[in-house]
């Protein structure tokens, strides 16, 4: 172990070092003088003998520095002294160093917190047994179709009960399991022994419906418990069986460690609890808001609150399925297409089965092309994913351009002090310091200075980050994500800050290696080396130049996406998006049968229109523009549509007084309004859109209209045609058909099945009449004349008025709701901007230093001329066309990339030209103004050179 | 070891690199001895041919000393001041013999050479 016994001496040796000292100074001593001795007895006087031992021995700090050098810890010694002194160098310039650490910090905190976000979002695996074997069927990964139209290619979406038969038979798959598509909220309550307790407040969590097979095909394991098994799916309506996430088992139960076996209330119903997942485990769905519930999909009516969906040929497509891919198809192309062949071949006949013999050619020839994609899912399915992706690509590669730009303003700043600092190097390497030390020197300082801003960076980042996940996630309580890093995001911080310390510290290192020790030391002499030489003049203007084309390329891009942010804002939504308030109410969850919401309605609407300064107040299902909507098949009299024709609608049912409140003006006939009740007759308005497909001469008025939907199927009259409005993604721009009922018009029950009474005419049995879930509102919308956010308090307290246990689930100002869906616009520009001013004042800083240290560099020169007659306007000219021609080549190399980086974004833009000349002559503009001021202010400076003092300077 | 502080004398030679500690081995292997003593032993034997100075002596002592060939003690010296003694270890004095065959067989088949 002498190795061992090495490593142990040395670190002994490096705490003790006054001890070592001390006995390497009685060593020599003693050699000293046993020389001296020796040499007295070979007959010199003592003093002869004393003086002869001393030449002899020599320097003793040189035989004392040789000893030291022999050992190993000297290296380590060597480099604490060079971290000592780059301490006191970088100490000793406060000014650059805070600029440089400032400027690392913001460009890897930058980096830092955007890849937090991407290992999140884009990189984590499920926290499930080989996780790269799971793929999704389809790409869909919300929404769902409950209303009554044939989806026909299913699309991602899929009915009941074909989710049944591939569970039961999934071919070449390890297995096939489904779950809801809708990830609802619940209203929870704790049971107090076996009743419902009503006074324990009621938590409202996201519940997802899983297939009984969901668990052991996702291969997770529970931490207490079991999960949902194929026997607790088995029968629809049975099975009320819960299995709960960490996070609400900890929260909401306070870790109740003999929770399983208990029950909990989900909607009014109790529910076993039979499991608790591990923390970390949200299921397939990687959402922002994780699930927090999983129940049966056979306990679907409860949980969803709505009328069974299970039945077969139901035409619901409300489910989605992922595969578990055999070990061979996980690793071999050829078996992957075997897989997919296969998953097609069963949906082209599920559609079959589902569509009836006699289909035309065309629809043949179309079901035979339905192809339903595998997608990888070993990082789950997320919404979240498909919104941000992109924007998040995006924005790792903008931050990693303003990190660049800030390493070439740290080498800059090196390269400049290295030449300053020529006289000190010269200096070390006459008295025979090695090369190779001064290069550890440098790069350890460039080192520590990254490893610095690292640091910094990961506070910047930490930060950044809350305040994007705060963004991104809208004020909920709680998400998957944190802003917290874990170690892949250290070792990514640690890995930037040293290829930072590499890239900006190479430069300047070589240049100080490469310099000659000869003949140079003398103070002031005007060589060509003093001066620089030609390469090191080279390497500042050749980073200026970086910095000048990336800056460049950075403001067109985030130009590009504040125009499309601009865009997206000020298009024409069809509806007034000031002065309106939105809030989500819960009718269902506060208890109201459907029967009881009419009078609920008309009591809430006289209230709310009573509050001082609301101009009117409206009540609807959805609000004019959301994420979701209630969709439909409409018919027409007198329309006959082709085969196969697309005859959806978006619905909304609304209280009258809508459209006023709204601000979506009548183009013609007349809006819904309060005369419009359930007795008189029935009634509706459609958009400009649908009223000019279907009727293309403008006699769409007086038309009836019916719904495909049995609940509000109709006849409704048209009787008004209001203008298009944008009601989903803002950058949908294709018109959409919308039809508009009358709440107070939709029967609270549903209407009696009309092949289920007898057809002989004898007395029809009352049967008991199912009620319709159709007629909630889900929204209360107030028209104000002031800001509406001042409304809010009286909002609450009137609908408290009302009913104290009504929930107001969410209350958002209209400009809210729709920033809200175009949020991911808004982060990227945002985000962009600064980004891009970051790198702008970046380059600018390192524009401004180089043109500085070029014209301290040349105060000489500048001197001669000023005293040969030279004009200080011929002075500034000659320096500014220093920087003109930077900028030239700079936005010479810079537009051609500019132009190459839009095709990478032309996807994420809306509504301009992927070369939008304003976007890039305000580029332009701005590169060009920043060139010229950081170069002009050294330049004056020159111009203003006394001639004398230029002489007498060095 | 080229001495590079050291005063030279005319007739010493430089020692072939990496001998140093081999003589160092030797020297050591007849008695413990301080730093100055075994330069002088080394000069003596060698009838003056090499001469080691402080600046090669020591920091080769101080490796050997590290890589556990050799181990130092303070003691007493013949005039009663206190000094630095090095003794070989059971290490050091495989060391020696791998060493000293070593060199042998190159100087035998040096000395091949030179007859052929």
């Amino acid at each position: 172990m002498s190795w061992f016994a090495n490593i142990a001496k040395g670190i002994a040796s490096l705490f003790q070092r006054q001890r070592v000292e001390r006995e390497l100074d009685e060593e020599l001593q003693g050699y000293f003088e046993a020389s001296a001795a020796h040499k007295q007895r070979n007959g010199m006087t003592g003093e002869e003998a004393r003086r002869a031992a001393s030449v002899e021995l020599g320097s003793r700090n040189s035989v004392k520095h040789q000893v030291w050098s022999s050992r190993w810890e000297s290296i380590v010694d060597g480099i604490m002294q060079d971290l000592r002194v780059s301490v006191r160098m970088l100490a000793k310039s406060p000014g650059f160093t805070t600029v440089a650490l400032l400027s690392l910090a913001l460009g890897i905190g930058g980096n830092t917190a955007i890849f937090t976000l991407i290992n999140q979002v884009l990189l984590r695996n499920l926290p499930v047994r080989d996780p790269q074997q799971l793929v999704a069927f389809g790409s869909s990964v919300f929404g769902g179709v409950a209303g009554g139209i044939s989806l026909g290619d299913f699309g991602g979406y899929f009915p009941w009960d074909f989710t049944r038969e591939m569970e039961a038979n999934p071919g070449p798959f390890q297995g096939i399991a489904a779950y809801g598509s809708f990830s609802n909220q619940v209203s929870i309550r704790r049971l107090a022994g076996g009743a419902s307790d009503a006074n324990s407040p009621a938590m409202l969590a996201p519940a997802n419906l899983v297939s009984g097979n969901y668990f052991s095909v996702l291969g997770a394991q529970p931490l207490l418990g079991r999960t949902i098994g194929p026997l607790d799916d088995a029968i629809p309506g049975s099975g009320a069986v819960v299995v709960l996430s960490y996070h609400f088992w900890q929260q909401s139960l306070s870790s109740d460690p003999h929770i399983v076996g208990k029950s909990i209330s989900i909607n009014g119903a109790p529910f076993e609890v039979v499991g608790v997942m591990p923390q970390g485990f949200h299921g397939i769905k990687q959402e922002l808001e994780p699930t927090e519930l999983w129940t049966p999909i056979s306990m679907q009516s409860a949980v969803l609150q709505q009328a069974s969906m299970l039945t077969p040929y139901s035409g619901l497509y409300f489910l989605h399925l992922f595969g578990r891919l055999s070990a061979g198809a996980a690793a071999h192309k050829s078996e992957l297409a075997q897989s997919q062949s296969w998953l097609n071949q069963q949906v082209r006949n599920g559609i079959r089965e589902r569509e009836g013999e006699n289909l035309s050619a065309d629809r043949q020839l179309e079901i035979s092309r339905v192809n339903v994609p595998l997608v990888p899912a070993a990082r789950g399915v997320s919404m979240i994913r498909s919104q941000y992706g992109d924007s998040l690509k995006t924005l790792m590669i903008v931050v990693v351009l303003v990190l660049l730009i800030a390493c070439a303003n740290l080498a800059n700043f090196l390269l400049s002090r290295a030449a300053t600092r020529r006289q000190e190097i010269l200096t070390r390497l006459a008295l025979g310091s090695s090369r190779m030390r001064i290069v550890r020197q440098g790069l350890i300082e460039t080192f520590l200075l990254s490893l610095i801003g690292g640091l910094m960076g990961l506070v910047i980042a930490f930060m950044a980050t809350r305040a994007l996940l705060a963004f991104v996630g809208r004020g909920n309580a709680y998400t998957a994500m944190s802003p917290a890093p874990n170690l892949g995001v250290l070792l990514f911080t640690l890995g930037v800050s040293l290829f930072t310390g590499i890239l900006f510290g190479l430069a300047p290192s070589i240049s100080a290696a490469r310099l000659e020790s000869r003949g140079t030391l003398s103070a002031g002499t005007r060589t060509v080396q003093s001066n620089g030489g030609k390469t090191a003049r080279f390497w500042p203007k050749a980073l200026v130049i970086v910095q000048v084309t990336l800056s460049l390329v950075l403001l067109v891009v985030a130009g590009l996406f504040l125009r499309t942010l601009r865009n997206l804002q000020d298009q024409d939504y069809g509806f007034e998006r000031t002065h309106l308030l939105l809030a989500d109410i819960g009718e269902h969850l506060a208890g109201y049968a459907p029967y009881q919401v009419a009078a609920l309605h008309q009591a809430l609407l006289d209230r709310l229109s009573a509050i001082p300064g609301v101009r009117s107040a409206a009540l609807s299902a959805t609000p004019p523009i959301s994420g979701g909507a209630w969709t439909s098949n409409i018919s027409l009299s007198g329309y006959t549509p082709g085969p196969k024709e697309n005859m959806v609608s978006i619905l909304n049912r609304v209280s009258g007084q809508y459209f006023e409140t709204a601000g979506i003006s009548i183009v013609a006939g007349r809006a819904i309004s309060p005369a419009d009740t359930a007795n008189s007759l029935k009634v509706t308005v459609v958009n400009q859109t649908l009223a000019l497909k279907y009727f293309p001469k403008g006699d769409a008025i007086g038309r009836q209209l019916t719904i495909g939907i049995d609940s509000v199927k109709g006849p409704w009259q048209i009787v008004g045609i209001a203008r298009d409005t944008r009601s989903g993604d803002p950058r949908d721009t294709d018109p959409v058909r919308m039809t508009y009922i009358p709440l107070s018009q939709i029967d609270p029950f549903l209407p009696v099945n009309a092949a289920a009474p007898s057809a002989n005419g004898k007395a029809i049995k009352p049967v008991p009449r199912l009620e319709n879930e159709d007629c909630y509102a889900h929204t209360i919308l107030i028209r104000t004349s002031n800001d509406p956010a001042k409304t809010i308090t009286d909002l609450r307290n009137t609908v408290a008025a009302v009913d104290p246990n009504l929930p107001l689930l969410q209350i958002t100002t209209i400009q809210d709701q729709v920033s809200n869906l175009i949020s991911h616009d808004e982060l990227i520009s945002t985000l962009t901007g600064v980004f891009s001013l970051l790198a702008l004042l970046l380059a600018a800083i390192g524009l401004y230093g180089v043109m500085s240290y070029n014209v301290i560099r040349r105060t000489n020169e500048i001197g001669i001329r000023l005293a040969l007659g030279a004009q200080s306007g011929n002075v500034l000219r000659m320096i500014m066309r220093e920087s003109f021609v930077l900028l030239a080549i700079g936005i010479a190399l810079g537009l051609p990339l500019a132009i190459l980086a839009t095709r990478v974004i032309k996807q994420q833009l809306f509504a301009i030209d992927a070369i939008d000349p304003t976007s890039f002559a305000a580029a332009l503009l701005v590169v060009s103004l920043m060139t010229l001021i950081a170069g002009w202010l050294p330049a004056r400076r020159a111009a203003k050179v006394d001639p004398v003092t230029a002489l007498r300077c060095e | 070891m080229t001495d590079r502080n050291g005063p030279r004398d005319s007739k010493s030679s430089d020692l072939v690199q990496g001998t140093l500690e081999m003589l160092i081995l030797k020297t050591l292997a007849m008695e413990p001895m301080h730093g100055y003593g075994v330069g002088l032993r080394i000069e003596q034997i060698s009838g003056g041919v090499f001469k080691v100075n402080a600046g090669s002596l020591l920091p080769a002592l101080s490796r050997m000393e590290r890589a556990g060939d050799v181990k130092s003690e303070w003691r007493a010296t013949e005039n009663n001041r206190r000094a630095k003694y090095y003794l070989l270890t059971a290490k050091g004095r495989r060391a020696l013999s791998a060493e000293t065959e070593q060199w042998q067989r190159q100087i035998d088949a040096i000395a091949r050479i030179l007859e052929a």
